[in-house]
C-alpha cells in the first residue's frame, strides 16, 4: 500500500485538532458522551495490545482500572496539600506503578493458561481485586474514596476530563501503532496465530506475552486514574465493573479483532448505541451489549473492519 | 566437527520407551534421512532436539554446545529450525509476512529482514505467492511455506518432518529440488520421511529407527538392503 505520508500526517493532525476542539461546539450532554467514548476507546486499545495482538483475551481488565484508581486516590489523599498540577502526575505514576508490579507478579502463572482458561482466570483476578478493595479497610473501597478536584478554575471540569481522556486515548493509540510496526508486534501476532510455532521460530513467547500483559495493564490503569478523577468519588463498584470486563471484548469484536482502529470504532459505536440511541433505557445497557455480542459472533465475526475488508484480508 | 550430536538420548512416556539410548552425529552440509515404521519415535526425536520435549536421559549438542534443557526459542536462536509435517502457517498473515516472522526472529545476529525474506521465498519457489494469505494455499504450497519460513530464520540446521507426505509425484519432485537448494545454501538438512523413492534419491545417509532404537545407519543403498531394516518394515518370515 503506497500512501502519501504528508497527506496522512495532515489528516491525523486535523483529526486531533477537531477532536480537541470538539467540546467548544458540543452541547454538554455530548461532551459527556465524548468523554465516555474516548475513555472506552483508550481502554479498548489498551486491552487489544494483549487481547487483539497476542490473542490473549482478558475478561478481567477492570482489575487494572480498579488498582490504578485506588492506588492514585490513596496516594493523592495522603499528599492532598500538593498543588493540583503535581497531584495528577503523582496519581498517574502511582497507579501505573501499582498496575505494573501487580501485573508482572501474576503474569508468569496466569499467562501459562490459554484461551478461555486465561479469560476466566482474569475474571477471577478482577473479582479478587474487588473483594480485597471492599473488605480491607485501608483501601476504603466500601466507604468510598474522594478525589481532589483538579480542573483549573477557568475550565469546565467536563471539558477538562474530556481533554485528559483524549490525551490518554491518543497516547495508547500511538503506542499501539508503534507496537504494530515493531518486531515485538510481529512476535505478538505470531503468538496469536500459533504460539508453539512462534516459539519454534525463535520468538521469545514467554517474555513477549509478559511484556504485552504489563503494558496493557499499565495503560488500562492510566485510563482508570483519569476516570476516577472524572467521577470525583469512587467505591469498589464504580471501577471494578463486570460490564467493563465484557465491553472491552465487545469493542474489539465490534470494530475488528487485532486491528489498530478496531477497538476505537467498536468503543465509539457501542457508546453511541447505549448512551445516545438507548439513552433513555440505560437499564438495558447490559442487555444491549450482550445481544450485540451474540449478533456479532453470528453475523460478523470479523467486526466492522472485517465487513469493510471482506475481500482483502487485513495483514 | 559434526554440527549436531545426539548422545544416549532416551525418552520414556510413563515407562514406555519412545526413544531408547539413541546416539548419532550429523555432519555439516549433509542431508540425512531418519526413517522407520509408524511409532518408531521419529517425531519424538525431533521434539527432543528442538526442546519441545525434555529427554529422560542423554543430551543433544549443537555446534559443540549442549542444547538439552534450553527453551525452544533459545535453540532456534542458535540456528535450529523445524518444518512441521502438518503445515502450521500463521493463517491470518500473508505468505510474505509468514516468512518475515522467521527472518525477524530465528538465529541471533544481524540481518536484513526484507532481503532474507525474499531470498527464502525464492529458494522455496513460492515468491509468486508472497501477497496471498497463507489460508489460501494448497497443501503442497503450504509445505513450501513451512520450509521457506524455517530457512528465513537463517538456521544452520533444518529439521524437516515428512516434507513430502501426501504430495503427488510432481509436488514431491519440486520439494526434493527445494531441499537440494537449501543444502546448496549451506544448510544441513535432517529429514523424517516415509516416501522411500525420494529418501533414496536425496539423502547422503539413512538412519533407521525401530521401536525407539537406532537399528541401521549408512548410505541409502546399503541400509535399504539391510535384513534388520527389511524385518522392521515387513516383519521376519518366522514371526508371520
Amino acid at each position: 500500500m503506497k500512501q502519501n505520508p504528508k497527506l496522512i500526517a495532515a489528516v491525523v493532525v486535523l483529526a486531533i485538532v477537531l477532536l480537541a476542539a470538539g467540546p467548544a461546539f458540543l452541547p454538554p450532554f455530548y461532551v459527556r458522551v465524548g468523554q465516555l467514548m474516548l475513555y472506552s476507546a483508550g481502554l479498548g486499545l489498551a486491552w487489544a495490545i494483549l487481547g487483539g495482538f497476542a490473542g490473549y483475551a482478558s475478561f478481567g481488565h477492570s482489575a487494572f482500572i480498579g488498582i490504578g484508581a485506588f492506588a492514585a486516590g490513596l496516594v493523592e489523599n495522603q499528599y492532598s496539600s500538593l498543588p493540583p498540577t503535581l497531584l495528577l502526575p503523582l496519581g498517574l505514576v502511582t497507579g501505573a506503578l501499582c498496575c505494573a508490579i501487580l501485573s508482572a507478579v501474576i503474569a508468569y502463572p496466569i499467562l501459562r493458561l490459554r484461551g478461555t482458561f486465561f479469560a476466566i482466570a482474569m475474571l477471577g483476578v478482577s473479582h479478587v481485586g474487588a473483594e480485597l478493595t471492599n473488605n480491607i479497610d485501608f483501601f476504603q473501597g466500601a466507604l468510598g474514596l474522594n478525589f481532589p478536584p483538579l480542573a483549573p478554575a477557568a475550565m469546565d471540569p467536563a471539558v477538562f476530563y474530556y481533554e485528559l481522556f483524549l490525551g490518554g486515548a491518543l497516547l495508547i493509540l500511538l503506542i499501539s501503532w508503534l507496537i504494530r510496526r515493531s518486531r515485538f508486534g510481529a512476535g505478538l501476532f505470531s503468538i496469536r496465530e500459533d504460539e508453539d510455532t512462534a516459539r519454534m521460530l525463535g520468538v521469545p513467547t514467554e517474555r513477549y506475552k509478559r511484556v504485552a500483559f504489563v503494558v496493557s495493564a499499565v495503560l488500562t490503569g492510566l485510563m482508570g486514574v483519569i476516570y476516577a478523577h472524572s467521577l470525583g468519588y469512587i467505591t469498589t463498584d464504580s471501577v471494578y465493573r463486570d460490564d467493563t470486563n465484557l465491553s472491552l471484548i465487545v469493542y474489539s469484536l465490534l470494530g475488528g479483532m487485532g486491528t489498530l482502529f478496531g477497538p476505537v470504532i467498536g468503543a465509539g459505536l457501542l457508546v453511541f448505541i447505549t448512551q445516545v440511541i438507548l439513552g433513555r433505557l440505560l437499564d438495558f445497557h447490559l442487555f444491549a451489549t450482550g445481544l450485540l455480542l451474540v449478533l456479532l459472533i453470528l453475523i460478523a465475526p470479523g467486526g466492522v473492519n472485517g465487513l469493510l475488508h471482506r475481500k482483502r484480508r487485513p495483514a | 566437527m559434526s554440527l549436531l550430536e545426539v548422545r544416549g538420548l532416551s525418552k520414556n512416556f510413563r515407562g514406555l520407551a519412545a526413544i531408547g539410548d539413541v546416539s548419532f552425529a550429523i555432519a555439516e552440509g549433509s542431508i540425512t534421512s531418519i526413517i522407520g515404521p509408524n511409532g518408531a519415535g521419529k517425531s519424538t526425536l525431533f521434539n527432543l532436539i528442538t526442546g519441545y520435549l525434555a529427554p529422560s536421559a542423554g543430551e543433544v549438542r549443537f555446534k559443540d554446545r549442549r542444547i538439552t534443557g534450553l527453551a525452544t526459542n533459545r535453540i532456534a536462536e542458535l540456528g535450529v529450525a523445524r518444518a512441521f509435517q502438518i503445515a502450521r502457517p500463521f493463517r491470518e498473515l500473508s505468505v510474505f509476512d509468514n516468512v518475515r516472522i522467521g527472518a525477524l526472529f530465528g538465529k541471533a545476529g544481524p540481518r536484513d529482514v526484507e532481503a532474507t525474506t525474499r531470498r527464502a521465498l525464492e529458494l522455496a519457489s513460492i515468491a509468486h505467492l508472497a501477497t496471498q494469505p497463507a489460508s489460501a494455499l494448497t497443501v503442497g504450497q503450504l509445505r513450501h511455506l513451512e520450509v521457506a519460513r524455517a530457512i528465513a530464520t537463517r538456521a544452520d540446521l533444518l529439521l524437516a518432518d515428512e516434507p513430502c507426505a501426501g504430495l503427488n509425484p510432481t509436488e514431491t519432485a519440486a520439494m526434493i529440488d527445494v531441499l537440494r537448494q537449501v543444502r546448496r545454501n549451506g544448510v544441513t538438512v535432517v529429514l523424517v520421511e516415509h516416501d522411500m523413492p525420494s529418501v533414496m534419491e536425496v539423502s547422503d545417509r539413512l538412519l533407521v529407527l525401530d521401536a525407539g532404537r537406532l537399528i541401521a545407519d549408512g548410505p541409502p543403498p546399503v541400509v535399504a538392503n539391510d535384513p534388520k531394516v527389511i524385518a522392521a518394515y515387513l516383519g521376519t518370515p518366522d514371526a508371520a
